[in-house]
């Protein structure tokens, strides 16, 4: 399942949607990008048109050389809607109409009294003036649509660092990060194809995780040889951030591969775990004009929280392999004193006894050591049976013998209520799981007694290929504490070593449950 | 395989019942001396010994005895994985199961088992092999 990605939805066109709808149109009418000079042309001409018949209509209520500011309206609006050079004209061509058309029918071509003279010496200064107050406007506002998308792209930029960076920090798996990434790269950088890439060799590497427009490409888990010119290749060779604008002349069988999808540029940044070079990020752009200048170092940013996902998903991994070597490690080490007890100490002290009976079956009846000799026997016999004892605390010896079975078995007879025992495992499952469900079932039928006092448990025990499934249940008073000094905790300890879960449930009076789950695929 | 035919034949406690052939299977060498010994003085005869199941089936097969005394631990073999085939093909025998461990921990395993029983090595006796074959 890919993460929903919204692409395009951002936080300006959110705050843009919450505007009155006037004001809207109007900022629209100021930022917008310029219109077509043709269409500056003749919306010019029109005004220019209008505002003489207007000025011709007001001519009948009074002296038209007072309404020259009706060309201001068209001034004003080329000023603000296109370029300058549009505006000026615009102005110099209003100054001429109003000049030949009103001014001219009361008096000549030039202006041949004072106040029309004063008219055009007033309108022009102001037209001009309204003229560089547009061009200021429009260039404010094309600074500001571009500061907005800036901060808009900054935003969602780090929106999507944050996104991933949540997921880092929820330990989730590499390769859910991967997917993450390769989706958020692609729609905070705009880009058709994200794709990351892990270095299995010098000149091999294989995709983990793959963004596309439609149709897919780059297929997750494909293997792409490095020879020849290709971002992938060069970030390998550099350790840095490569781009290439064009692969037109590349050379190899990825360059060929990449051209034939239709990608005429890439970026690409090295990701970097632990000082090693463990892949790149690499994002593909079809369109002619190169990578915008910072899409390296906006990859970078999200390259590092590859790394720390990758970084922290080995450090989780040698966490949980070095636990479980060390209950590996322990469990063999109590197996072997267990063995070497059996078969020194015990087999010794048991061969004393039986010499020391045999010395007893040969001495004349009635003789006067006889009895010192039986004191001996039984010393001897005791001596086999606590060694017995503690041997079998070590490890129990039916466990390595027999398996889980018959060593649940036994636990089901030296306990001291009924035990309802269902034991469904088909094979041998490997030491440490067998030793650490055996210890909690044994620990479990203990607090049972111990604590709950219960009179009936039922304990089920069953593995599939993968995981090992316990539950002892009992009808006893409850009120385990997991963190209790009940022998919970070293279970909790041993069980989550194995990369299992151990969960309790104890109510008031309902009993408790005790339940784990153990991977036990064979290794 | 060893031959330990001459054991026990003079022993100071010659039971009337006729005298047990047994061949002992165990991998400690120190525990095979003393019960060969020990069994001797007791009227049972040990006509051989055995520390793997490749050696037991060749002796078994061999002296035919009247029991077969094999402990449940055998170094990296099972004496359960003997008890299986010794109970038939070419050698077989009657197989009384030992060990240092008590009966308790293997009673499964024992009880699924063709073995005749058990007898834990602190309580090894004449009497108990003689009973427990005689209950079959």
């Amino acid at each position: 399942m890919r993460p929903q990605v919204d692409r395009g939805g951002h936080a300006i066109s959110g705050t843009r949607r919450l505007a009155p709808p006037w004001r809207y149109h109007f900022s629209q009418l100021l930022t917008r990008p310029t219109p077509p000079l043709w269409l500056g042309i003749m919306v010019a001409a029109a005004l220019i048109v209008a505002e003489t018949f207007v000025v011709q209509f007001l001519g009948r209520v009074g002296p038209r050389m007072t309404f020259g500011a009706v060309y201001l309206f068209g001034v004003l609006v080329i000023s603000f809607g296109w370029g300058i050079g549009l505006a000026v004209t615009t102005t110099l061509v209003s100054a001429a109409v109003y000049l030949e058309v009103h001014l001219a029918a009361d008096g000549g071509l030039l202006p041949d009294n004072l106040q029309n003279l004063i008219a055009i010496a007033i309108f022009v200064p102001i037209a001009l003036l309204a003229n560089v107050l547009g061009a200021r406007a429009r260039l404010r506002a094309a600074e500001a649509r571009r500061a907005a998308r800036q901060v808009s792209e900054l935003a969602r930029g780090q929106a999507a660092l944050r996104r991933v960076a949540t997921l880092v920090a929820r330990g989730v798996s590499p390769t859910e990060i991967f997917t993450a990434v390769a989706d958020e790269v692609a729609n905070a950088l705009e880009v058709g194809n994200a794709t990351l890439f892990r270095y299995i060799g010098t000149d091999l590497g294989e995709i983990v995780a793959a963004y596309d427009d439609d149709p897919p490409k780059m297929p997750v888990g494909a293997r792409l040889s490095l020879e020849g010119d290709n971002i992938a290749a060069m970030v390998q060779h550099t350790g840095a951030t490569a781009r290439m604008d064009s692969h037109e002349r590349a050379a190899g069988s990825t360059a060929a591969l990449i051209r034939d999808l239709g990608f005429r540029s890439g970026v690409g940044a090295p990701i970097v775990v632990d000082g090693r070079l463990w892949g790149a990020a690499i994002v593909g752009f079809s369109r002619l004009e190169p990578p915008p200048p910072d899409t390296e170092e906006r990859l970078a940013d999200f390259a590092e929280l590859v790394a720390t996902a990758v970084a922290n998903a080995e450090a989780r991994g040698e966490l949980v392999a070095s636990r479980a070597r060390i209950v590996a490690a322990g469990d063999e080490v109590r197996r072997r004193i267990e063995r070497d007890l059996h078969d020194g100490a015990q087999q010794r002290l048991v061969a004393l006894g039986l010499r020391i009976r045999s010395i007893q079956a040969s001495l004349p009846a009635g003789s006067d050591v006889d009895s010192q000799i039986a004191d001996v026997a039984d010393g001897l016999a005791a001596a086999s049976e606590e060694l017995r004892q503690i041997s079998h605390g070590i490890h129990p010896a039916v466990l390595s013998q027999g398996g889980l079975r018959p060593a649940l078995r036994a636990l089901r007879r030296r306990a001291v209520m009924p035990v309802e025992l269902h034991v469904d495992v088909e094979r041998r499952l490997p030491e440490s799981v067998e030793v650490a469900t055996y210890y909690v079932v044994a620990e479990a039928l203990t607090n049972a007694a111990k604590h709950a006092r219960a009179s009936q448990v039922t304990v089920t025990v069953q593995a599939d290929d993968n995981r090992l499934h316990l539950e002892v249940e009992d009808d006893g008073v409850g009120g385990a504490d997991p963190g209790g000094g009940s022998g919970l905790i070293g279970l909790k300890d041993r069980v989550e070593a194995l990369g299992g879960r151990i969960f309790i449930s104890s109510g008031a009076s309902a009993g408790t449950t005790l339940a784990a789950e153990i991977p036990c695929a064979a290794l | 395989m060893h031959d330990r035919s001459t054991i026990g034949q003079t022993g100071s406690m010659q039971s009337k019942v006729e005298a047990l052939r047994c061949v002992i299977v165990d991998d400690n060498r120190g525990f095979l001396d003393a019960a060969a010994d020990f069994l001797g003085h007791h009227g049972i005869t040990v006509v051989g010994i055995a520390s793997t199941i490749a050696e037991a089936l060749n002796c078994v097969g061999q002296k035919r005895p009247d029991v077969t005394i094999v402990d449940i631990n055998l170094g990296d073999e099972s004496g359960f994985e003997l008890a299986e085939q010794l109970a038939g093909g070419p050698a077989s025998s009657p197989v009384i199961l030992t060990s240092t461990h008590s009966e308790q921990e293997f009673a499964d395993m024992i009880a699924i088992s063709p073995a005749v029983g058990f007898v834990a090595k602190v309580n090894l006796s004449p009497d108990g092999i003689r009973r427990l074959l005689a209950s079959r």
